[in-house]
């Protein structure tokens, strides 16, 4: 009896949730794939590549969006609302970074155990595989920990676990072409080109290091926000002349990418600090909404904050959204956490959300400020 | 090796039309007979050549199974049983038999008498062919003849959906038709017992499809609504009785009660009459919620929903009305589109696929200036939605199936093979079984390992465990000998004599003799001891004694060595063996023909 009970709550709290998204959502879609997913990486502009981590082997999955979020006109006349498989492969360990190589079919993948990385082809109309077909070696052979990749616009690959592995490596040729060089050897928690050639390296003690690929000059090296002692990891994110540092407390800096030292703005996110992982949580910058960062990892929740209202003084500041809807459907309640997410390249409110249940969420929110 | 033989019956890629033939055990079955609803020509009958280039099916048929009620499965019965000709049993549900005829007449008056076709099955054909259904209960086995036996399980989908699992002695297919593996407001999940076919068979768009939660279906239909009655608009839903009517009111109802709404919700009632007799027939079908309710009140009964009269579409201000029939091809529904479609406030929400030729069908392409009767042209104004509530599995759901039931096969209908690798090695990598993906009009074999059960008499069983050795097992199966008597069903190994004195014989024993001359100057006993010895170098791995009675025997086999009376360097070699070593002895008198080698000491 207690059972029926219980299922009826949270068949209650689920109702409750989606009448209210009703007013919340413009578009909300709810989907369970059979293993869950840390990665979510956009292939093309209507195609996502995910990929499961269990410890052995896994599915790596390119999915077309549903066509009824894609319509523009005639949004009412289309009723296709699920996920196509387009394009399938198998990993043998689990897959912990997965990046697109922009203009080809190629993906990256590093299985979060060394600083290897594997290259897949993801194939065309004829063939529904994602096929192996190279491997590129970090500089440790044995294994820190994982890589993070970034792909610029070309067939290269930017890589490394480390500060001072990283490399810029020829995809066709396994080539390297470029290594930074730094004395530090801080385990990165992102990596991400700033331009064509200028990137950005984020260490988890909160440093970042800015280089270029076309010189050999030693990198800028801006040193992480003065954590007072807590030992804390820190998730950076950098776009459009704007760098956000995260750290596991839930503190939050803005600063401009040409003057790191100094803080623009900073916050305390509305978050439960929990003992994270550098894989756990995500921090990134909306790439067609101005002023606003997504967080991910710290709960099941993905919270969206407007960053032009903070101060220079750090203070509490609430989410101007909050995605409550992996904690909502999932029975595991407070087991579940966000894994991942992504900002449509152009929607300016559409994110989509995975969670440690398997679950992946697309949503086109409602700024209610804006009601 | 025994075999089952699968072949989806249509052309090339066309997708959209259930209609595959199977070959199990020496019968013939065809697993649903749907229409294509994208053709207007032939091309959306199946092509039935493939079983006789012409005449009639009933002799190379020995069942037809239809799986549920949707025209895709089942509109192209009629034409297949009256109009090219079978007169064999056809079996489906009850709820499917119950309503299979309102459907395909339906579709029958909208494509004769709306857009004039004339090769097309008549009124009284499908009256004809529903005479020869045969119902079938769930979980029931039905024995179609002394060898053939089907049995359907629940497969939710729609009321009255069935998976049937074909048997044919030891062999077996189960075939899902449509089906979904969670359960919705009305209908259960589908389930089948770890029943072990050989061949499991599905659809394969399933298992390339993730599908949306159906509560973000549900969503979206909510908002829909809610927005046009909050701008004061109407909304009209045109439902089939039997199609998403009754979940789409319980919705609704819950969603003005917790919202507190105000605006009224009609439903007509020849919907409601309808509705309430089928579910009330086959409430067994339904899910354990929809039972509760049915045996409390009457299922229609509704705080916030009422019964509609026609002057009301003309009242002012907000309101939803469900309305029949579902593709706006005529009666009550279509006129109320009429007064309605006018106003751009207003909304028509088609929870459902059309058929060409409707009203429906026009709308969900875009349609916006329609032809009505007496010339007259429509402007639609409205806004209209197209929402799918139909409930089908997934990738995760055909998995969980394919776990359920422990199929040996998997094999999926409607795809192309060649695109779908990954997808095959998905199935065979995590079950450890083939994938088979045969193309319309394609068959695909599948080989099968059937068990026949013998049973073995005990005096045989016992001599052969007096042989010693490592006692049987299924990985090392032992050769033996027996006799295999086939008596009316029941299938004996006995030994050799007991078969004989069973069938009143008298065992008679074949032994060959056979005299060979042989020039050697030793004595007898010498020239036994050569013999002996070149035939132990020859015949290795052979069992070759030399007696003290003055033979050697190899096998089975004697040899006798006796000198000829005029010379005793002419030796006379005297052979016998019995008719089992015939091969082995025939080689020995040869080789012993060619004499002795001469280093032989």
């Amino acid at each position: 009896m207690a059972e029926m009970e219980e299922t009826l709550d949270f068949n209650d709290i689920l109702d409750d949730w989606f009448i209210e998204s009703l007013k919340t959502y413009k578009d909300l879609h709810v989907y369970q794939l059979e293993h869950p997913t840390q990665v979510i990486e956009w292939t093309s502009g209507r195609t996502v590549c995910v990929a499961g981590y269990s410890s052995s082997k896994n599915e790596i999955l390119e999915l077309h969006l549903p066509l009824k979020l894609l319509a523009d006109e005639n949004k009412g006349l289309c009723a296709e609302r699920d996920f196509k498989v387009v394009h399938g492969g198998f990993a043998e360990g689990p897959v912990c970074c997965l990046r697109h190589v922009p203009g080809t079919r190629c993906v990256v993948t590093n299985d979060g155990l060394s600083s290897d990385l594997q290259v897949w082809t993801v194939g065309g109309d004829d063939s529904d595989v994602i096929r192996r077909t190279g491997s590129v070696k970090g500089t440790r052979s044995v294994s820190a920990g994982g890589s993070r990749i970034a792909a610029p616009l070309s067939s290269q690959v930017l890589h490394g676990a480390r500060s001072s592995d990283i490399q810029l490596t020829e995809l066709t040729s396994g080539q390297s072409l470029y290594t930074l060089e730094t004395d530090s050897a801080e385990p990165l928690s992102s990596l991400q080109f700033v331009s064509d050639a200028v990137f950005l390296a984020g260490g988890c003690n909160g440093d970042v290091y800015i280089a270029d690929t076309r010189t050999s000059a030693a990198p800028q090296l801006c040193p992480g926000p003065a954590s007072r002692g807590e030992s804390v990891l820190w998730w950076t994110d950098a776009s459009a002349g704007r760098v956000v540092r995260l750290s596991s407390s839930g503190r939050a800096v803005i600063s401009d990418l040409r003057d790191l030292g100094e803080a623009v703005s900073a916050a305390q996110l509305d978050v439960q600090s929990r003992r994270c992982n550098l894989d756990d949580v995500r921090v990134s910058w909306a790439p067609a909404l101005d002023d606003c960062i997504a967080v991910s990892g710290f709960s099941a929740a993905v919270q969206v904050y407007k960053t032009s209202v903070w101060s220079a003084e750090r203070q509490d500041v609430r989410p101007l959204f909050e995605h409550r809807g992996h904690s909502v459907s999932s029975r595991s309640g407070d087991h579940v956490f966000a894994t991942a997410h992504v900002w449509h390249p152009e929607r300016p409110r559409t994110l989509l959300s995975a969670a440690s249940d398997g679950s992946v969420h697309v949503w086109d929110w409602v700024d209610q400020s804006e009601l | 090796m025994p075999e089952i033989k699968v072949t989806p019956l249509g052309a090339g890629q066309d997708v959209g039309r259930s209609c595959i033939l199977v070959s199990i055990g020496g019968k013939n079955i065809m697993l649903d007979c749907g229409m294509h609803m994208g053709y207007n020509d032939d091309r959306r009958f199946p092509d039935f050549s493939y079983i006789t280039q012409n005449g009639r099916l009933t002799e190379f048929l020995d069942c037809v199974i239809i799986s549920h009620f949707h025209l895709d499965h089942c509109g192209a019965l009629p034409f297949m049983s009256e109009m090219v000709g079978y007169d064999g049993p056809i079996y489906m549900t009850h709820p499917t038999k119950a309503i299979c005829p309102i459907l395909l007449e339906d579709f029958r008056k909208i494509t004769v008498d709306k857009k004039g076709e004339t090769n097309f099955f008549t009124s009284q054909m499908i009256k004809d062919c529903m005479k020869k259904v045969v119902p079938l209960n769930l979980h029931q086995t039905v024995q179609v003849d002394d060898e053939l036996e089907i049995k359907a399980y629940y497969a939710g989908h729609v009321l009255g959906a069935a998976m049937v699992q074909i048997k044919v002695g030891s062999e077996s297919v189960v075939y899902t038709g449509d089906y979904n593996m969670t359960p919705d407001r009305h209908l259960g999940a589908a389930w089948i017992d770890k029943c072990r076919p050989d061949i499991l068979i599905s659809e394969s768009t399933y298992a390339t499809t993730i599908r949306d939660s159906k509560r973000c279906r549900e969503r979206d239909f909510l908002k829909k609504v809610h927005e046009s009655i909050e701008r004061g608009g109407k909304v009209l839903i045109p439902v089939f009785a039997l199609g998403r009517a009754q979940e789409l009111c319980i919705l609704l109802e819950t969603f003005w009660e917790r919202m507190n709404l105000k605006a009224p919700i009609y439903f007509s009632t020849g919907l409601t009459e309808k509705a309430n007799h089928y579910y009330k027939l086959f409430i067994t079908w339904t899910n354990q919620k929809i039972r509760k309710t049915f045996v409390q009140r009457n299922m229609f009964e509704f705080k916030h929903i009422k019964a509609f009269d026609r002057s009301y579409a003309d009242n002012p201000g907000p309101m939803v009305v469900f309305a029949t029939p579902g593709m706006l091809h005529a009666g009550q529904s279509l006129q109320i589109f009429k007064k309605w479609a006018g106003n751009e406030k207003n909304m028509v929400i088609m929870p459902g696929y059309c058929v060409q030729g409707t009203i429906g069908h026009k709308i969900l392409n875009g349609q916006r200036k329609l032809e009505m009767e007496g010339r007259s042209t429509l402007d639609v104004k409205l806004q209209v939605e197209y929402m799918s509530f139909s409930a089908h599995a997934d990738a995760k759901g055909i998995m969980q199936l394919i776990r359920m039931a422990e199929p040996r096969n998997m094999l999926l209908v409607h795809g192309e093979a060649v695109k779908m690798e990954f997808l095959k090695g998905k199935i065979e990598q995590e079950f450890s079984i083939d994938c088979h993906m045969p193309a319309n009009g394609e068959t695909a074999t599948v080989t099968t390992n059937p068990s026949v059960p013998v049973d073995i008499s005990l005096n045989l069983l016992k001599r052969e465990m007096a042989l010693g050795g490592p006692l049987p097992d299924p990985k090392r199966p032992r050769t033996m000998h027996g006799t295999l008597i086939m008596k009316e069903n029941s299938l004996k190994l006995v030994s050799s004599e007991q078969a004989l004195k069973e069938l009143g014989l008298n065992e008679h024993q074949l032994r060959f003799t056979c005299r060979v001359q042989l020039q050697d100057p030793h004595s007898d006993p010498d020239t036994l001891n050569r013999i002996y010895t070149h035939l132990k170098s020859v015949l290795k791995g052979y069992t070759i004694q030399h007696l003290p009675d003055g033979t050697v025997m190899v096998e089975s086999i004697v040899i006798k060595v006796s000198s000829s009376a005029e010379d005793t360097s002419t030796k006379v070699l005297l052979l016998s063996w019995s008719y089992q070593d015939e091969d082995l002895g025939s080689f020995l008198s040869t080789l012993l023909k060619k004499g002795l080698p001469s280093g032989l000491c």
